[in-house]
């Protein structure tokens, strides 16, 4: 399995390049961290004091050194505001943005497969022009702006669906799971809207090379129907490369949940960065982003076996 | 083809097949609207401060964009926010790609450099970006400048990935070992023959690269990073969020929504256009 160690490696060295990129940019940017919370009237041995306890006194390599340690264990530091361990912050957070982005992209791969097909199968007609430039502009969009649109046309004006929050706190065993996926509906579809012009297009190209293959003239010659053609013969072989899209965009998808969650008040990751913005809780948003970027490394790192195993080839390059 | 259209240089043939293209020129004269509205905002509204009479009115003669909740105009927001917004795009854009061009070619040039260069763009590109932004951006504190120099700081591996390919082309060329033969310095032969050859590729960059700034400006102010002494088209909808007007007053987010709706679908279809037209083998 010299592949999936390969692998493996190279998402190590990616989160432990984040971890370190902003270590030091946390201590290069003007002002020290305790500088930042403290009120700038307190007296130079207060200031001393704090700086020995945050463990901000020692030299540079050392703090970085325990900073490193410390991550090992788990501990991602205190937050300035909560007087509690950033890692009971956002693990509290997590699962709920794991369920957002998580959903949005099985949508997201659901609607676009049959979507690309679509695009795909009439390559040049009205449908497929209609499909791409949808494509195109959809991926231009502002999440946010998005997300403002489908709360007033769903939620505002036709009521069908909350604005806010993630589950009615009310509602308990079934209910509770109804409730839920209730208010999962909105800050999804904005999520799937911005991430689906991507796959589609992909989808569509890689799609159309496979047509255009030696093995789909066959199929045909030998009488098979046109629909088997495409979904079991060409589709099979034109998903593998898509896969690759999926880790490609967990930077856009991780991005937007932070916009989406904002914006709907729903208790992931993503809201906590917007509240922490607004408190200059600096930990937190430091925490905030090394989680994350080890639960893209570790979504690419899954992505990356996964098309080990389907498509042989790849393992050996 | 008559015998004059031949003698065309490539870029008056790229020139001439743009000029053709109504989706490209009409991108290219929004996106010359939009510099304007930017460049004379003082002429066009009075710049938006402290409170006014009319609160959270909807769009009316009197307000094109409705007011609001402080009772402030929102035509005056936007038309001022096109400066900020527009000002941080190409600010950090051009920064980006200057960052982007140093590295791209050094790394198709010297070959030692290329393996860490190349690494170091891969591990920046499979980061979450926007994050590590508002981070840095938190940490700096809020101001206009902060904003494109962080905006920049983790857009330029892109740039620097597309110009790196298209370099790589470059040097294996003849006429570059004969810049080598006849004892070029390597500034020469990369000023000479490597940045004419990577323009037109980062032609399409400069553009797809101040959209995105730009979106990433938007997304960056509307968590509440912006400068809060001036107005950006994310700003706008930060104050709408905080205020609680985003259910309510749909005039105060759909403006701005609307802006950068416009803008980032211009420069997306100028590249499209640009792109199509620098292609000469689909032209007649």
């Amino acid at each position: 399995m010299r592949f999936i160690g390969l692998r493996l490696a190279r998402g190590l060295l990616t989160l432990w390049f984040a971890v370190t990129v902003t270590f030091f940019l946390v201590r290069l940017l003007p002002g020290d961290p305790v500088t930042a919370v403290a009120d700038p009237n307190m007296t130079e041995a207060l200031r001393q004091k704090l700086l020995a306890d945050f463990g901000l006194d020692k030299p540079l390599g050392a703090q970085y050194l325990d900073y490193l340690g410390q991550l090992l264990h788990g501990n991602l530091g205190m937050s300035f505001r909560q007087s509690i361990p950033v890692t009971t912050v956002l693990m509290e957070r997590l699962p709920w943005t794991l369920i957002l982005t998580g959903a949005a992209m099985v949508v997201t791969i659901v609607l676009g497969i049959p979507l690309g097909v679509l695009a795909a199968t009439r390559a040049r007609g009205w449908v497929d022009r209609v499909i791409q430039i949808t494509g195109v502009t959809a991926q231009s969009l502002f999440v946010p702006s998005v997300g403002i649109f489908l709360m007033y046309l769903l939620g505002v004006w036709l009521r069908w669906f909350p604005i806010g929050g993630a589950v009615d706190l009310d509602a308990t065993g079934f209910a509770a799971t109804l409730s839920m996926l209730h208010h999962l509906v909105l800050p999804c579809l904005s999520l799937v809207l911005i991430q689906l012009g991507g796959y589609v297009l992909t989808m569509r190209t890689t799609l159309i090379e496979a047509l255009g293959e030696d093995y789909v003239s066959l199929a045909k010659a030998k009488g098979v129907r046109p629909g088997t053609v495409v979904w079991k013969h060409a589709l099979r072989n034109a998903l593998l490369p898509t896969t690759t899209i999926a880790g490609l965009q967990l930077g856009t998808l991780v991005g937007g949940a932070v916009l989406t969650e904002t914006i709907y008040a729903y208790p992931g990751v993503g809201r906590a960065i917007y509240e922490a913005v607004g408190q200059l809780d600096f930990p937190v948003l430091q925490g905030a982003f090394v989680l994350l970027a080890a639960a893209v490394v570790a979504a690419n790192l899954i992505t990356d076996v996964a098309y080990g195993i389907l498509d042989p080839r790849v393992r050996t390059s | 083809m008559t015998a004059a259209a031949v003698e065309l240089t490539p870029r008056l043939r790229t020139w001439s097949a743009f000029r053709r293209n109504p989706l490209g020129v009409g991108s290219a004269i929004v996106l010359l609207l939009l510099a304007l509205v930017a460049v004379c905002a003082p002429i066009i509204a009075p710049f938006p401060e402290g409170y006014g009479a009319d609160t959270s009115q909807p769009p009316s003669a009197a307000h094109w964009f409705g007011t609001d909740d402080i009772g402030q105009d929102v035509f005056a927001q936007v038309v001022w926010g096109t400066r900020v917004s527009m000002a941080v795009g190409v600010s950090a854009s051009v920064l980006a790609i200057v960052i982007g061009l140093l590295i791209g070619v050094s790394a198709a040039y010297f070959r030692r450099l290329d393996t860490p260069l190349g690494v170091l763009v891969d591990l920046s590109l499979s980061l979450p970006v926007l994050p590590l932004m508002i981070l840095v951006a938190a940490l700096a504190g809020p101001s206009v400048r902060t904003l494109a120099v962080v905006i920049a700081l983790f857009s330029w591996p892109e740039v620097a990935r597309v110009v790196r390919s298209q370099a790589m082309a470059i040097v294996p060329m003849p006429f570059v070992s004969a810049a080598k033969v006849v004892g070029g310095s390597s500034l020469w032969i990369v000023r000479k023959h490597l940045l004419p050859g990577v323009v037109p590729v980062v032609g399409v960059s400069v553009v797809l690269t101040t959209s995105r700034a730009v979106l990433a400006e938007a997304g960056l102010s509307f968590l509440g990073l912006g400068d809060p002494n001036s107005w950006s088209w994310g700003t706008i909808l930060h104050k709408a969020q905080q205020s609680g007007a985003l259910a309510t007053a749909w005039w105060t987010t759909l403006f701005p929504s609307l802006a950068i709706l416009l803008l980032v679908v211009s420069t997306t279809l100028l590249s499209v256009a640009y792109n199509d037209a620098r292609d000469h083998r689909n032209s007649s």
